[in-house]
């Protein structure tokens, strides 16, 4: 059915970038625009609120140089204000940091003295390797799952849509802290410690794509069984299609859309999973810098980690705008 | 697809007339959210004992009989503790829920009917919002505010807004398209009238399982919140500042962590199977 | 379809699985151990892989955990012994004048920084000059108001002067705080001196992974070794990896994995647990022990008879002793912790549980009133207490238990205590400092000596606030007597004034005594000869090796 398909589309829409024509390049320069702007939003948002918490920056700083929780004098603060630019009114600090951001600066860190950017960058890597591997593999379970026990009799879809609810209402912690204990204590098969290598990812990795799984599992469970009592499946498999070929080919294919859709969101819920499982199983990464730079009033770090995670959004709505158009055909046309 | 047909407005009113037969499938979900509701609006009906009773003598003890959940390192026993805290835990849930679906509402169908440059507008309003996943939100609005049960709500509410307002809004989209809108309109249905009994009842019935979905994991969200210190102030027995509590005597005394993880997971399923249920009848009734 | 029918029962059936294996894990893991008393056969090199706590944003400054690294790479001028005495380090030998005022150290010679810079004299002056104007605000008022100026007499003498004599300097200046740093270092960018300060000691920064690690590589040309050291030459082992581990489960088990060979703090639950598999040294943290402050300028707490009711008014050391499992000690003397010399152990037997006592007090103080639910009033008003804390950095999740068990019982006379759990943004940014935001709030101090005392209950004037003083306890008496005793000319006579301060401390009940504030590590038994410095518990790795 789907070479008929194929056969009778245009060939033109099949690449629907193939002669970039002036309105699409308009259209393309539109998104990037949009999408600096939200970006900038972002920022701007984060830096003011954070000028909302109660309390002096120059105070917090000098708390956390020494580890204690006193005031200061205005003797002892001054030079902090002075070296951080506090006593400049709001409005020149504000319109610095975004004048920085144009320049690709993201600031400095008020605690660390080194640049947002050395700040975030190294650990930036191993949250972006466990937040992509974990919705990989967040996918990957919830698909065989799907396969394996839809619609094949009432006790296996029972049990899969069960195990859905089930590892959907798992908190993450607490999925991560029973693996640890169970498979890297007493069943040693992974480390305790697992750093950034490979093996020592797979624990953190199962931690958060155990639980996102079972809620994208129970969506597309849903759309898939109702897209096999189609009528087109039918005639697919009256055509001699086997049962897997028409799950995998066609089922599948017409029910992830709205996955997919909650595949955008669902990186940010694994962005606020991954400091969780960085912190459970001593892993590097965004969170915990995240975490010490609200405790400790860092706004230029705190206001980089939101412009980082908006991008992150950006592009992972442009994938998923992509992947729709590869999935849906009548997408595609329009 | 099928033929024009013209769905029964207000099928949510006549919920009542739906007659849902109390299966086990059914019923044992049901049960414990009844169960639940009762701990957080009485809690005195399921245990006798209080959440606060310490007793040095009879600490950390395993479950048994007169302790079903076992005692904590002040003595105090674990299950009325945890039924004490379905108040708040349920409250986050809701809370959070109610306050996220409000906003998707406003935003999703103003977004979805409107179109043009307010739709334009709006979405940028949820791109910008997306970059606030609800763990930053949650650090941001404690840093100002300070830890404590409403702004755990507003955190938690703000954070998933985004996703159910996007969700929301691609139904109008869809719905606003169907056939038996356009043929209302073609009717000569006034607008309001139009929203009002066909789209919205249409727009929201795939989303009443989102919502209970949303419940759960509100609860959920909440109990990561207290792991990273965001929690509740003692001595409230939150689930989440359970949950906390129980993670270093996970090898020692097991039934701190597991008993109120289990109460967790067995509550955002029950409600997630009910919700399900609930959409799976509205469905039924609407075709 | 109905597919949730078995939902509970499949929930049922993974949790009793789950429970099963947990359980079964309750009996205790197995440490990873070598049979001690086999070939005791030292194997030299080697790694160290410690399994720390908490990561600093700098690895030299004024806090304990910047102190617990700088131990291992930099030296100070003198060390403390186990038994208290002063013994020599870069500074051999040492004379102090007749008045008091003037501290003459000899240096070693010879010693160099590892950037080659030679450790001398003008060095060492740079370094106490660097101190006072603010390059660490912890050495800063550990020295003030006492230190004047550091001079080099010449290449391997340094002459350091006084204002007024203070017995407890070279205590002070033991600590990892006055670590030597090379002034050429010093003279970087402060980007630079964040990540990688430059000393003489045993071990340099390799490299700083941050979030994960600092990797710590032998110093070869290492001769500044203390008295104290338990072999003399260069470390024995090649690197030490000093892992950042917050997660306490996840820190025990990696020891218990073998995935560390050290960790610090053993989570008081694993107490037994550990002590049967390794190695586990306990350190009480001399200085300031965890104790409550109670507000005497605004609020209940100016009437000293409230105080003292609540001092009486809660089990304290019994709610100790079940909320860490024995494992933490009972501190009484709210001012001074046990490991501190000076510490006054009649001080510490007051107040204790009585609440006949208490509720009599409050009677007299006016308090007779009860509302509804069972806290006192006076005059329409109830008898709150707020009471902030800091969750998390200062009181762990035993010590919230510990609170809320007071709680309970100081409900039963009649207090109303507020537990208010402070995040750490709110702890930094100062949120519950001033007088009138607070009733009580327990804090700790480090320090090696009784000179806390001055840092802490030196009274708060205009002119000269002291942020430190958080009961905002100003008592003329008691700072001369603190005084008398920073200037003392010999220990007895020091010991002498400082118990008096500690009396008023306690008779006033200006704060109320809860616990030592305690720190721990957990060796693997093939590793030897990792020790706690006394001044402040940091873990030395100048003398450990292996075995196999």
């Amino acid at each position: 059915m789907s070479q008929v398909a194929e056969a009778t589309v245009p060939v033109a829409s099949r690449r629907p970038a193939a002669r970039p024509s002036a309105r699409t390049a308009r259209l393309i320069l539109v998104k990037i625009v949009s999408a600096i702007l939200v970006l900038v939003a972002a920022a701007s948002v984060t830096f003011f609120a954070q000028l909302l918490v109660p309390g002096s920056r120059a105070v917090a700083i000098l708390n956390q140089q020494t580890g204690r929780a006193q005031l200061w004098t205005p003797a002892q603060l001054a030079p902090v204000n002075h070296e951080f630019g506090f006593d400049k009114p709001l409005i020149v600090q504000y319109l610095d940091y975004v004048g920085g951001l144009f320049r690709g600066n993201l600031g400095t860190s008020y605690t660390q003295y080194r640049p947002v950017t050395q700040v975030i960058g190294a650990e930036l890597l191993p949250s972006l390797e466990l937040t992509a591997a974990s919705l990989v593999a967040a996918w990957v379970l919830a698909i065989a799952a799907i396969l394996l026990t839809a619609k094949r009799g009432r006790f296996f879809s029972a049990l899969g849509s069960t195990w859905e609810a089930l590892t959907a209402s798992l908190p993450t912690y607490w999925v991560g802290v029973v693996l640890l204990v169970v498979f890297a204590v007493e069943i040693r098969i992974f480390p305790v410690i697992g750093g950034t290598s490979a093996w020592g990812t797979v624990l953190p990795v199962l931690t958060l794509a155990i639980p996102l799984a079972g809620f994208l599992g129970q969506v597309t469970r849903d759309e898939f069984e109702k897209v096999l009592d189609q009528p087109f499946i039918t005639t697919a498999r009256t055509r001699g299609m086997g049962d897997t070929a028409v799950r995998l080919k066609h089922a599948l294919r017409h029910s992830v859309l709205p996955a997919i859709t909650l595949s955008g969101w669902a990186m940010g819920a694994l962005i606020s999973g991954a400091v969780i499982a960085e912190n459970v199983y001593g892993r590097p990464g965004i969170g915990q810098v995240l975490v010490n730079a609200v405790n400790t009033r860092d706004v230029p770090t705190v206001s980089g980690i939101v412009l980082v995670v908006a991008g992150v959004y950006v592009i992972a709505n442009l994938l998923v705008d992509i992947a729709y158009a590869l999935v849906d055909p009548r997408l595609r046309a329009s | 697809m099928s033929s024009i047909s013209f769905p029964r407005a207000g099928a949510l009113a006549r919920l009542g007339s739906l007659r849902i037969p109390v299966r086990p499938g059914t019923a044992v979900p049901l049960l414990i959210v009844l169960l639940v509701t009762v701990a957080a609006i009485a809690p005195g009906v399921l245990t006798h004992r209080s959440p606060t009773a310490i007793d040095i003598e009879h600490t950390l003890l395993p479950p048994s009989l007169s302790h079903p959940f076992g005692t904590d390192d002040a003595g105090r026993d674990l299950y009325t503790r945890v039924v004490y805290g379905a108040r708040e835990s349920l409250g986050i849930g809701l809370g959070a829920t109610g306050l996220a679906m409000s906003i998707a509402l406003l935003l999703g169908f103003i977004a979805g009917l409107a179109g043009g440059l307010v739709d334009v507008v709006i979405n940028r309003i949820l791109e910008v919002a997306f970059a606030f996943p609800v763990l930053l939100l949650a650090l941001l609005l404690i840093a100002i505010y300070g830890p404590s049960l409403t702004t755990e709500i507003v955190a938690v509410g703000i954070g998933s807004a985004p996703g159910y307002a996007r969700m929301v809004r691609g139904q109008v989209l869809n719905v606003r398209k169907a056939a038996y809108v356009e043929a209302a309109a073609a009717l000569g249905h006034r607008r309001h009238a139009v929203v009002r009994r066909h789209l919205f009842p249409n727009a929201m019935r795939p989303l009443v399982a989102m919502i209970t979905l949303g419940v759960g994991q509100s609860i959920v969200w909440a109990s990561g919140l207290a792991f990273l210190g965001l929690g509740v102030a003692p001595p409230s027995p939150e689930w989440g500042a359970l949950l906390d509590y129980g993670r270093e005597y996970i090898t020692t005394s097991w039934w701190l962590e597991i008993m109120p993880g289990l109460v967790i997971v067995l509550v955002a399923l029950s409600v997630t199977a009910l919700g399900r249920t609930l959409q799976h009848r509205l469905e039924g009734a609407a075709r | 379809m109905i597919r949730s029918r078995f939902a509970p029962l499949a929930a049922g059936a993974s949790a009793v699985i789950l429970s099963a294996l947990i359980a079964g894990c309750s009996s205790g893991a197995t440490g990873a151990t070598t049979a001690s008393g086999d070939s005791s056969a030292i194997a030299q090199g080697g790694t160290i892989v410690y399994g720390h706590e908490q990561e600093p944003p700098c690895l030299y400054g004024g806090w304990l955990q910047q102190a617990y690294i700088d131990r291992n790479i930099l030296d100070s001028l003198v060390t403390e012994a186990n038994n208290g005495s002063i013994e020599p380090w870069l500074a051999t030998s040492w004379t102090v004048s007749g008045n008091g005022l003037v501290y003459t150290f000899h240096l070693k010679p010879g010693v160099k920084f590892t950037d080659g810079t030679p450790l001398n004299a003008a060095a060492v002056a740079y370094n106490f000059n660097y101190w006072e104007k603010g390059g660490n605000s912890t050495a800063q008022v550990s020295m003030d108001p006492y230190y004047k100026s550091a001079t080099a007499v010449n290449a391997t003498t340094v002459q350091v002067t006084l204002n007024k004599p203070y017995l407890p300097l070279l205590t002070m200046i033991s600590q990892a705080y006055f670590g030597i740093q090379s002034p050429t270092a010093l003279k970087r960018s402060a980007a630079a001196n964040c990540d990688d300060p430059v000393g003489s000691g045993a071990f340099t920064v390799k490299q700083w992974i941050h979030g994960q690690e600092v990797i710590l590589v032998k110093n070869p040309d290492y001769t500044s070794w203390p008295a104290t050291a338990l072999h003399k030459g260069p470390a024995i082992v090649n690197e030490v990896d000093w892992k950042f581990l917050p997660d306490a489960v996840e820190r025990y088990e990696s020891l218990v994995t073998g995935e560390t060979n050290v960790i610090y703090d053993v989570p008081t639950v694993d107490w037994s647990n550990a002590k049967a598999n390794f190695q586990v040294t306990q350190y009480i943290t001399p200085g300031k022990p965890v104790s409550i402050y109670l507000n005497t300028s605004e609020g209940i707490f100016t009437d000293a008879r409230l105080r003292q009711a609540f001092a009486y008014g809660a089990d304290r050391e019994a709610d100790v002793q079940a909320a860490f499992h024995g494992v933490i000690p009972y501190e009484g003397n709210p001012s001074v912790s046990r490991a501190t010399p000076g510490y006054d152990a009649a001080v510490a037997g007051a107040y204790p549980y009585d609440p006949a006592k208490a509720n009599q007090l409050l009677n007299e103080a006016g308090w007779t009133g009860r509302d509804a639910a069972g806290y006192r009033t006076k005059d329409g008003k109830e008898l709150d207490v707020r009471f902030p804390y800091p969750a998390g950095s200062v009181v762990t999740s035993e010590g919230t238990s510990l609170l809320e068990t007071l709680q309970q019982q100081w409900k039963q006379i009649g207090f109303n205590v507020q537990l208010i759990p402070e995040t750490q943004a709110q702890t930094f940014a100062g949120a519950y400092s001033t007088p009138n935001s607070y009733d009580a709030q327990p804090w700790y101090w480090t320090s090696p000596s009784a000179a806390i005392l001055w840092i802490v209950w030196r009274p708060s004037t205009k002119a000269d606030p002291n942020y430190s003083n958080s009961s905002f306890y100003n008592n003329n008496q008691l700072s001369a007597l603190i005084q008398e005793g920073n200037t003392a000319a010999t220990t007895p006579a020091a010991d002498q004034y400082y118990g008096q301060a500690q009396a008023i401390i306690q008779d006033q009940a200006a704060a109320v005594g809860l616990y030592d504030q305690t720190m721990s590590i957990a060796v693997a038994k093939n590793l030897h000869d990792v020790w706690l410095e006394k001044s402040q518990g940091e873990p030395v790795f100048e003398d450990a090796y292996f075995t196999k």
